[in-house]
């Protein structure tokens, strides 16, 4: 067992007691390793000016092989247990600056310099990326979506996207030739091998090997808090609404990070990020995979959980009304064993959801929908990227026959109209019974009652909930 | 091809280093400020028993420990630390010094308050009706607007809406002070006005000016926001260090600094148009109305700004503009870039749009006909100010061409009559924007050049760099004049101990006073330096002092007429014709020489070493102030401005007629910059200040609860542009203009100017909405920031009664 967290900074092996494993990264890299390249503003992960990259070598799957841009001020030390991490005070190589920096400076891309180090190392990722694909060129959309996560509030970003395009792929090396070396790779295949606990008086995490193992813990210290990948948590942490004191974390359980296929069934292990179920959902259900487009940015989709997104339970949350409307498994371990919840009886009240104490979920799995299904995913907000949702809204139609006249199946589910992500039983009846919209509409409000608050009032919520629910028909019924 | 920002390196590498980024010092400590969460409300009981048990918590202050507590940049008004009452949620009640930030966080959640109630004012309305204003309304007015009213063909009355608006700098504010011998305090702080920083710690403090010394680096952003907003917090951090004997750092997290400080002031506007069929506007009577928010602040001349602006770029006739500035309890509102100008200009826009729409007339020709022109004395303001150097007429016509608008206003119409799931509209507005502070004394500037023996400047002035790149404009001033690239110098970091009695780097003005500061300081070393040159090229180089001087075999080179003449022109009168020239002597390349030596060139070092040797000083203080402003606030007349910079935006928006949500298709700015410095940074400043100014027109939503408590204080809640929000098509381009004579160097200021061409977007809103049925004989009211919420009400009004 070791006792304390390990990691790769900046090529240098490094390792963390309870002391620094307690404190969020961003806060660790200025305050005890004097790296104040990177900065910390909202402390939030809305903003990407913290953004530093990570690669977690020896988790199963795709996105393990690149480093990947990632908010350090929400991320906690201790869940970089098993990583290789590169700042932005490492960027540049005796002297000469990085492409993308230098594409910074020749595009003027910085002004008041504040969120500049984030911009150059979401933009590095995406270089990174774009080095493991073999692509010659950014274009300007991959170069927006890159920067989703980073807010800049003096140049208009016109000169960054200017930077990004004159990005010379060919004049970059992958990161991984400078701070990932073959002995790195070994020593922390070691450390993803072997459980961890770092804890002093004040703090405790625990990172077991095995499932049995993180369940024993759970049992023993029911105040334990399941560190996902921290987006939530750690914000509760830095507004000091709450402190961090006892932590699971589960990334050195490989079986978690499965995503697969089965005649049918997609199968999304708790560790699986929302980055890599992108990836994966393209092929498998493109709609959901678009829909993830305007979800989150690619910091928090790097670090973020699939079923950490469910877990939290948050009424607007953005994949649970997906989830609801693919009718999806919640897959859960518990000291009683294993059982699965339907999803639609998995959020039970306000942030309130079906797991019993001292069970965790191991995944969420759900049915490919059939082809000739019309599934639609729709968000409204007041920003289009990276705010979060007014209302959401979730359909899956199958029709009887061509004519679209006739409802074989249905699924409606929305975000933000009640105190639960919120499944439309009653108005998919009405709709299997008759193909009446006027009439679905009328059961349809009678069914929800959102609130008013800071992001929207309650009628508007009601009109756009109506509105988005019309224009699928709108759109799938020619 | 213009050179970066001068430290862009560091930007993009990390190193520019910024308040927090200081090393800690050994025994530092840090501060927190505990606030109110009412509007207003007597303290009845205060604790801070279970704070000062807290390990690691060593001290808590209140507004008792300062001598004197009162603290405002126009009107000594605002409590830096409330006492007795707090009159906004928000409001600094008590610092918390502890060992740790996060101790000092923790520990401000166990402070026991309890509050009585007051009746608190929230709106401007329920100021109105309480008659609650910060000073009595004011008035500028030309011809006689009753009459012309009431003989107008046709006449509107109509209103305005306009909400706060959140600096959002990326670097909270922030300060450290460090305690020094015999009572002295050093503070730095991310501030855009040095000078009232170390004012307001001394006198805040109990100390005099010469026991304070403020030092401003770099900000991570201002856009007015520390202009007079970081003095208080600097007076905290040095209190605690006075006290305590120990230094102490304040950076406010950046929920904190939203709740806590003020926005861009709320503005609700009135008026009435008298116009006649063709569009041209008889008469104009507009009342403003501003929520000044607690305290006076610079509310006040924001809004003397804002009727200043309310003509923008029209000729009005009769025009009369009253200014109510009200006092309520929201947080004390502030600068923000533009100051009163958007607030002005949004107004008259709308009077344009409205009367377009009730005309069914294109508003391009609306503003076209009103438009300042040198023709028929149609270029005096209301304020009595001629429009000199008048390029809008020019704007507007390349404009309108290069983007197509015509064309595409017919396409637009043309897309909305379809049955689409997005209608768009299309606007293009000009902007004129006066250049000087209203304030005359404020129009002065200092600065102090040194070069170095290795032929190297260091440059000190009162501008402080806020990303705006004032200084690398300042260095390429100073060293293009003495024929130097521009990494020769560098700009130190803004000291009041080496510029004082400086203004805040604010109303766009920094390079115009800064810079011509500067400029005439290098020229005044530049003149004992063409002298020398002269000098030297009939003196052989073994006699130079480099060879000779340890030995005194050689007489000393005397200048026969060391300082510069004020009167002389090259001291800076025409700044147009660029550097200046002295002895004849040229300055190009790093050398100096005569032309009818041609082949006697003297390198830069040589030269400034020789000028050392010779008891020639290398360093010299220059002074600047800006001439021919008289502007009588007291009758609103006269000259307010130096000159005005003037652009022009088109913007195309769609908005989603299901949920209300805008996207900007194509934007296309034409800006009149005189002769830029540094035209990279010029662009730089449009594309922001556009994007900022459509944050604000459009996604950024200051929410309050009950007691004005701020709740979008982080960018989860409160959206300001992202990436994706930029127009599709984004077309920057500069006007051609030379003859700009004056300002520094024929340039023109841009720091504020391009936000207000965002109101094109805010019309460009509006004119997509006035598309729909129901808006056939009414002009949308949709007010600033048009959030998706209010687009979608404004698009279907009567399916949201159903359910209100």
């Amino acid at each position: 067992m070791r006792d304390r967290v390990v990691f790769y900074l900046n090529g240098v092996r490094t390792e963390a007691g309870p002391e620094d494993a307690s404190l969020m990264l961003a806060e660790y890299l200025r305050t005890r390793r004097g790296l104040t390249g990177t900065k910390i503003v909202c402390a939030e992960g809305d903003c990407g000016a913290c953004t530093v990259l990570r690669l977690f070598p020896h988790a199963p799957g795709t996105d393990g092989q690149n480093f990947l841009p990632v908010n350090s001020c929400i991320t906690l030390v201790a869940q970089l247990d098993g990583s290789s991490l590169v700042t932005v005070d490492a960027l540049q190589d005796k002297g000469q600056l990085h492409e993308t920096q230098r594409a910074m400076v020749d595009c003027h891309g910085s002004q008041c310099g504040f969120c500049t180090p984030g911009f150059v190392m979401a933009l590095t990722g995406m270089v990174e990326e774009k080095l493991s694909r073999s692509d010659a060129t950014v274009d300007i959309k991959e170069a927006k979506n890159c920067l989703t996560g980073n807010l800049c509030r003096c140049t208009g970003y016109l000169p960054i996207i200017d930077a990004a395009l004159s990005i010379d792929l060919s004049k970059c090396r992958p990161l991984k030739e400078r701070f990932y070396s073959n002995a790195q790779e070994t020593a922390l295949a070691e450390v993803f091998g072997q459980s961890a606990l770092v804890e002093d008086k004040t703090f405790s995490f625990f990172a077991p090997t095995t499932l049995e193992e993180a369940l024993a813990y759970l049992a023993r210290y029911p105040d334990t808090r399941i560190l996902g990948s921290g987006t939530d948590l750690s914000v509760v942490h830095n507004k000091r609404k709450a402190t961090l004191s006892r932590l699971l974390g589960l990334h050195l359980i490989p079986s978690l990070y499965q995503i697969r296929e089965d005649s049918g069934l997609v199968h999304v292990g708790a560790r699986v990020t929302h980055a890599e179920f992108r990836h994966f959902l393209k092929t498998h259900v493109p709609e959901f995979a678009s829909y993830l487009d305007v979800f989150a940015s690619p910091q928090i989709k790097n670090m973020g959980t699939v079923v950490g997104n469910i877990a939290t339970a948050s009424p607007i949350g953005d994949t649970p009304p997906a989830f609801l409307a693919l009718d999806a498994i919640i897959g859960v371990r518990g000291p009683t064993g294993e059982r699965e919840i339907p999803i639609s009886k998995f959020f039970l009240a306000y942030r309130k959801t079906a797991l019993a104490p001292g069970e965790l979920i191991t995944y969420v799995k759900f049915p490919i929908p059939e082809k000739a299904t019309d599934l639609r995913f729709y968000k409204s907000s007041n920003r289009k990227d990276l705010d979060i949702s007014a209302v959401n809204l979730a359909v899956r139609v199958t029709w009887k026959n061509e004519a679209r006249l006739e409802i074989r199946d249905i699924a409606v589910a929305a975000g933000g109209v009640a105190p639960v992500p919120y499944r439309f039983f009653r108005t998919e009846e009405l709709l299997r019974q008759r193909y009446d919209i006027e009439a679905a509409v009328k059961e349809l409000q009678s069914e929800v009652t959102p609130i008013s608050d800071l992001r929207a009032s309650a009628g508007y919520r009601r009109v756009i909930l109506e509105n988005l629910f019309r224009k699928f028909f709108r759109e799938v019924v020619p | 091809m213009s050179l970066p920002h001068d430290s862009a390196r560091g930007h993009v590498t990390g190193e520019s280093e910024f308040i927090d980024d200081r090393p800690v010092m050994r025994h530092e400590l840090f501060a927190d400020v505990f606030y109110s969460t009412r509007a207003h409300a007597r303290i009845k009981h205060l604790d801070f028993e279970e704070v000062l048990k807290t390990p690691g918590v060593i001290a808590v202050f209140t507004g008792h420990d300062f001598s004197h507590n009162l603290w405002g940049a126009i009107f000594k008004d605002q409590p830096i630390l409330a006492t007795d009452e707090v009159n906004h949620a928000g409001e600094g009640i008590a610092l918390i010094v502890a060992e740790s930030r996060e101790i000092a966080q923790r520990a401000k959640r166990k402070v026991v308050i309890e509050y009585t109630d007051l009746e608190g004012i929230l709106s401007i309305d329920a100021a109105k009706r309480a008659k609650s204003f910060i000073i009595p309304a004011r008035k500028i007015e030309r011809g006689n607007v009753e009459t012309a009213l009431a003989a107008s063909p046709l006449r509107l009355n109509s209103t305005i809406k306009i909400q706060g608006h959140d600096h959002f700098y990326l670097e909270s504010q922030a300060s450290v002070a460090y305690p020094l011998e015999d009572g002295q305090i050093e503070v730095h702080s991310s501030s855009q006005h040095p000078t009232e920083t170390q004012h307001v710690v001394a006198h805040a403090l109990g100390l005099q000016d010469k026991d304070v010394v403020c030092i401003v680096k770099r900000m991570g952003g201002g856009f007015g926001g520390k202009e007079s907003q970081a003095a208080p917090f600097a007076a905290m951090a040095a209190l605690a260090a006075l006290k305590l004997r120990r230094p102490v750092r304040l950076c406010l997290t950046k929920d904190d600094d939203m709740i806590m400080t003020g926005k861009r002031n709320p503005f609700e506007n009135e008026y009435a148009v008298g116009f006649d069929s063709d569009g041209r506007i008889h008469a104009l009577d507009v009342r403003l109305f501003s929520d000044a928010g607690a305290y006076a602040d610079l509310s006040t001349s924001i809004m003397e700004r804002a009727m200043l602006h309310t003509d923008n770029a029209y000729f009005i006739p009769h025009m009369r503009v009253v200014g109510q500035v009200c006092r309520t309890h929201n947080h004390s509102h502030t600068a923000f870039r533009g100051f009163g100008g958007p607030k002005g200009v949004a107004t008259v826009e709308k009077v344009i749009e409205e009367i377009a729409h009730f005309l069914n007339k294109d508003p391009m020709d609306v503003r076209r006909l009103n438009l300042y022109a040198e023709e028929g004395g149609k270029d005096i303001t209301h304020y009595g100010q001629k429009v000199e150097n008048n390029t809008l007429g020019r704007l507007l016509s390349e404009l309108e061409a290069s983007c197509n608008y015509r064309q595409r206003r017919s396409e637009v119409q043309a897309w909305n009559s379809g049955n689409e799931s997005t209608i768009r509209g299309i606007s293009l507005t000009p902007v004129k924007f006066g250049i000087s502070f209203t304030t005359r004394f404020l129009n002065q500037g200092n600065a102090f050049v040194i070069i170095h023996t290795d032929g190297t400047l260091q440059i000190s002035t009162g501008a402080t760099e806020m990303g705006q790149g004032v200084n690398a404009r300042i260095a390429e001033l100073v060293t293009s004049e003495l024929g130097l690239p521009r990494q020769t110098a560098r700009v130190m970091p803004t000291r009041t101990d080496k510029n004082a009695n400086t203004s805040p780097t604010a109303a766009s003005s920094g390079t115009d006073l800064n810079g011509a500061a500067a400029l005439l300081a290098v020229r005044k070393i530049k003149k004992r330096l063409s002298e020398l040159a002269l000098k030297l090229i009939d003196i052989p180089p073994e006699k130079w002092a480099s060879k000779t001087a340890g030995l005194g075999s050689e007489p000393e080179v005397d200048l026969e007429d060391p300082y510069l003449n004020e009167n002389d022109p090259n001291a800076g009168a025409d700044w147009v014709s660029g550097t200046a020239t002295y002895f004849g002597i040229c300055f190009e390349g790093g050398e100096a020489f005569h032309p009818s030596h041609p082949k006697k060139r003297i390198t830069f070092g040589s030269l400034v070493l020789e000028a050392y040797l010779n008891r020639i000083s290398l360093s010299d203080y220059a002074f600047y102030k800006i001439p021919g402003i008289e502007f009588n606030k007291l009758t609103g007349q006269g000259n307010a401005f130096l000159y005005f910079t003037q652009g022009a935006a088109c913007t195309e928006v769609a908005l989603d007629r299901d949920t209300g949500e805008v996207k900007v298709l194509r934007t296309d700015i034409l800006m009149d910059l005189g002769r830029p410095v540094n035209e990279a940074l010029d662009l730089g400043q449009i594309s922001g200040a556009y994007i900022q100014g459509l944050g604000w027109c459009t996604t950024e939503n200051l929410v309050y609860d009950q007691q004005g408590l701020l709740l979008t204080h982080a960018p989860s809640t409160y959206k300001i542009p992202n990436i994706q929000d930029t127009p599709r098509t984004f077309n920057i381009n500069l006007l051609k203009n030379d003859e700009n004579y004056a300002n520094v160097r024929g340039t023109k200021a841009v720091g504020e100017p391009p936000l207000l061409l965002a109101v094109s977007a805010w019309t460009a809103i509006n004119d997509a909405l006035r598309h729909l049925p129901h808006y056939r004989k009414s002009y949308p009211m949709v007010r600033i920031p048009a959030t998706a919420e209010n687009i979608l009400r404004a698009i279907a009004p009567q399916r949201f009664e159903s359910w209100e």
